[in-house]
């Protein structure tokens, strides 16, 4: 199938409805709108072989196969008392639930209360539409064909509106369940205020092991002067969802922006995040950490922007990829003229477990600007073979001296996480992943799962 | 009394050349013995050869511990059957706490001999007894494994573990190199404390030195890859008066 081919099916599918202008709601028009309006010359402009991310990844080849689309949004609901299972214990977080692409809100978040509120696209206030459309005017790109998809196909999102310094975390949990393969079209889009501090907690699961999904997500994060928000994404899915995801956020003056991204089960999982930061004095701190085996396949792409003075800037991923999986990071920063005294620093370190699994990385450095301080490191290697005999002489049995020095490996990423109880929680995760135990909910061995809902 | 360990013409090499060119040695539970020799010798390869250091290939000969065949034990079991290898060089793992390292290491054993897992204040408890055994600082459970450890916290952390694990045969390889007097007589008191007449220890080492603190029953000398003298104490004395060159010369000569 050709790229045109893989894309140009949805827009045959969307354009029905469009003649029905049965979407709800300004905001999603809007995106609908920009979609028909710069998707052909997107498609015509694409080339896939262009693309940096690896060829498995890339979005003519995710979009390819014939999934079923929600078309006349239909409500859909998840067992969310399965994903309460799923929930992290002591985290008293503000739960929105997104069951494949219907969104359940909590009635008090719309309120505004505690420095947050949190609408349904669909659903926005007239007072707000304009503020909306101003976010995703400065976070588009005409010819993101992924991005424009996933605007295609929307049927509801989520606009998040940071005001204050919320108490809680915003949780925002993604669960598939189908008894068809399905494509969702996910979208969240973060509005922080000046001056605002916020925590976003992004989940994915399935609850669906055994049937094709493909989850389409884009984030869209406008940081004002002085906002500051820490964003978490776990992927904790299962070997049939694929995921292709964009994360566009610009930073104004002073505005920091934390991210801490997690892949630990999956099938194929392509993450672009590309950061524009405008004003001077921003920092911006990108963590990252896959743990992939069998075919599982993970890229994350990195467009970091920096255009005005002083921006900070730090980078750590890190993979540890076993059996077949294959992994990819590409890191480019860019930094403009007239952005001096930037300082910006990038490290990608990877494990290989075995000899089948592959690791591509290409770190990108494009300076057009003196007085700046850049840098950037790859290193993909293997466990050190002399710490795990020491293991082994103590007794330690090798599969677990293995996940010990993995796990001590990846600690710095989790450590990354400023909010304690998720990072407590992300160390049982990698520990838990590390030991074996399945991506999907339903056969996990953890803890979570066959306890009782209530604790 | 039974033999602990019996090794029988054992060979070795790496990388296609052979180190280890027929070794015979027996020890018996409640001996120390020794085993010195110039550099090069192939002592450390013979404790890396017990301890199953995949480096090395085994090309001949046998190797027992309480009668079972060591050499097809991977090196987890041989610790289980009660072999520990004290390093000459412990190795540094970042980001792995002492204490979830001797966890690891004891819950593993007790799996091994069917017994359940110790409980958190019982492991506390014996690792702070054993702790005492080589004066070791409290501070350096909470740290990560030999890194950033001065050389003679190493080779305590070396006995420490020893303690914990309480082997039945012991092998200290060069436990003296780098360090002082006085950690050599903290290190070499730990290894008396532990002595039992059910146990036994092979002492590596270049120097009387460490011999004047560990009283070896027998001391043997490696060269070329084979024992070719043993005898009682008094050799390592005449070793440190005469030197290796007349061994080799007697070596030669033959």
């Amino acid at each position: 199938m050709s790229a045109a081919e893989a894309f140009g099916q949805y827009l045959e599918l969307c354009r029905a409805r469009r003649e029905r202008s049965s979407l709800r709601g300004e905001a999603v028009r809007m995106l609908n709108d920009e979609a028909f309006r710069a998707l052909p010359a997107a498609i015509e402009a694409y080339r896939g072989k262009s693309l940096d991310c690896l060829a498995s990844c890339r979005p003519d080849v995710l979009f390819a196969p014939d999934y079923g689309v929600n078309i006349d949004a239909l409500a859909m609901y998840a067992d969310v008392a399965a994903s309460f299972r799923c929930g992290i214990p002591q985290l008293q977080s503000n739960l929105v639930v997104v069951a494949n692409d219907c969104i359940h809100i909590p009635e008090h978040l719309a309120g505004g209360t505690d420095g947050i509120e949190v609408y349904r696209l669909s659903e926005i206030p007239a007072s707000l539409t304009d503020e909306v459309a101003d976010v995703l005017s400065r976070t588009a790109d005409s010819r993101n064909v992924a991005m424009l998809l996933n605007g295609l196909l929307l049927n509801d999102g989520i606009y998040v509106r940071i005001t204050g310094t919320p108490e809680r975390p915003l949780q925002i949990v993604n669960i598939f369940r189908s008894d068809m393969p399905m494509l969702t079209a996910r979208r969240i889009i973060v509005h922080g205020l000046s001056g605002c501090h916020g925590q976003v907690l992004l989940c994915d699961h399935s609850q669906s092991p055994e049937v094709n999904h493909l989850n389409s997500q884009v984030a869209d994060i406008v940081l004002e002067r002085d906002a500051h928000l820490e964003l978490y994404d776990i992927e904790e899915s299962c070997a049939s969802t694929h995921r292709v995801f964009n994360c566009n956020t610009v930073q104004e003056e002073a505005s920091s922006f934390n991210v801490n991204t997690n892949f630990l089960s999956g099938g194929t999982s392509s993450n672009t995040w590309h950061i524009d930061t405008v004003g001077p004095r921003t920092e911006t701190h990108l963590a990252g950490l896959a743990i992939a085996s069998q075919d599982q396949t993970v890229d994350n792409r990195v467009i970091l922007r920096h255009s005005s003075t002083y921006a900070l800037s730090r980078q750590l991923f890190k993979y540890a990829l076993y059996d077949n999986a294959h992994g990819g990071f590409g890191g480019r920063i860019i930094v403009e003229e007239g952005a001096e005294y930037t300082d910006a620093a990038q490290t990608d370190r990877n494990i290989i477990v075995g000899d089948t699994a592959h690791m591509e990385a290409s770190p990108q450095l494009e300076i057009y600007c003196d007085e700046v301080k850049c840098s950037h490191g790859a290193t993909t290697g293997q466990l050190d073979e002399r710490a795990l005999f020491y293991m082994q002489t103590r007794g330690i049995p090798l599969d677990t001296a293995r996940r010990m020095l993995t796990q001590a490996f990846m600690a710095d990423v989790v450590e990354q996480v400023r909010c304690e109880v998720l990072r407590q929680r992300l160390h049982i995760l990698v520990e838990k992943r590390l030991s074996g135990a399945p991506g999907s909910c339903e056969k996990c061995a953890g803890a979570c799962h066959g306890q009782t809902s209530n604790e | 009394m039974d033999d602990l360990l019996k090794v029988s013409d054992l060979r070795a090499s790496i990388d296609g050349k052979e180190i280890l060119r027929g070794i015979n040695l027996t020890v018996k539970p409640g001996e120390v013995h020794a085993i010195m020799g110039p550099n090069g010798s192939g002592k450390s390869t013979f404790s890396g050869v017990l301890a199953g250091d995949p480096r090395f290939t085994v090309t001949g000969g046998t190797a027992t511990l309480g009668g079972v065949d060591l050499l097809g034990l991977s090196p987890e079991d041989r610790s289980h059957e009660g072999l520990f290898l004290s390093f000459q060089y412990p190795v540094e793992i970042p980001g792995v706490t002492m204490v979830n390292f001797m966890r690891a290491a004891v819950n593993a054993k007790r799996k091994y001999l069917g017994q359940d897992p110790m409980s958190a204040a019982e492991f506390l408890k014996m690792m702070r007894q054993k702790r005492a055994v080589v004066e070791l600082d409290n501070k350096l459970a909470s740290r990560s494994v030999n890194e950033g450890f001065s050389g003679g916290e190493k080779k305590r952390n070396e006995i420490f573990q020893m303690a914990v694990l309480e082997p039945r045969l012991s092998i200290l390889d060069e436990t003296d190199s780098g360090l002082d007097i006085d950690a050599l007589r903290i290190v070499a008191g730990g290894v008396n404390k532990l002595r039992t007449d059910r146990n036994a220890t092979i002492v590596i080492t270049h120097y009387q030195r460490l011999l004047d603190y560990i009283k070896p029953d027998f001391v043997h000398i490696l060269y070329k890859g084979r024992i070719v003298y043993s005898g009682g104490p008094e050799l390592a004395l005449e070793l440190e008066e005469k030197g290796y060159d007349w061994i080799k010369q007697q070596v030669e000569e033959q």
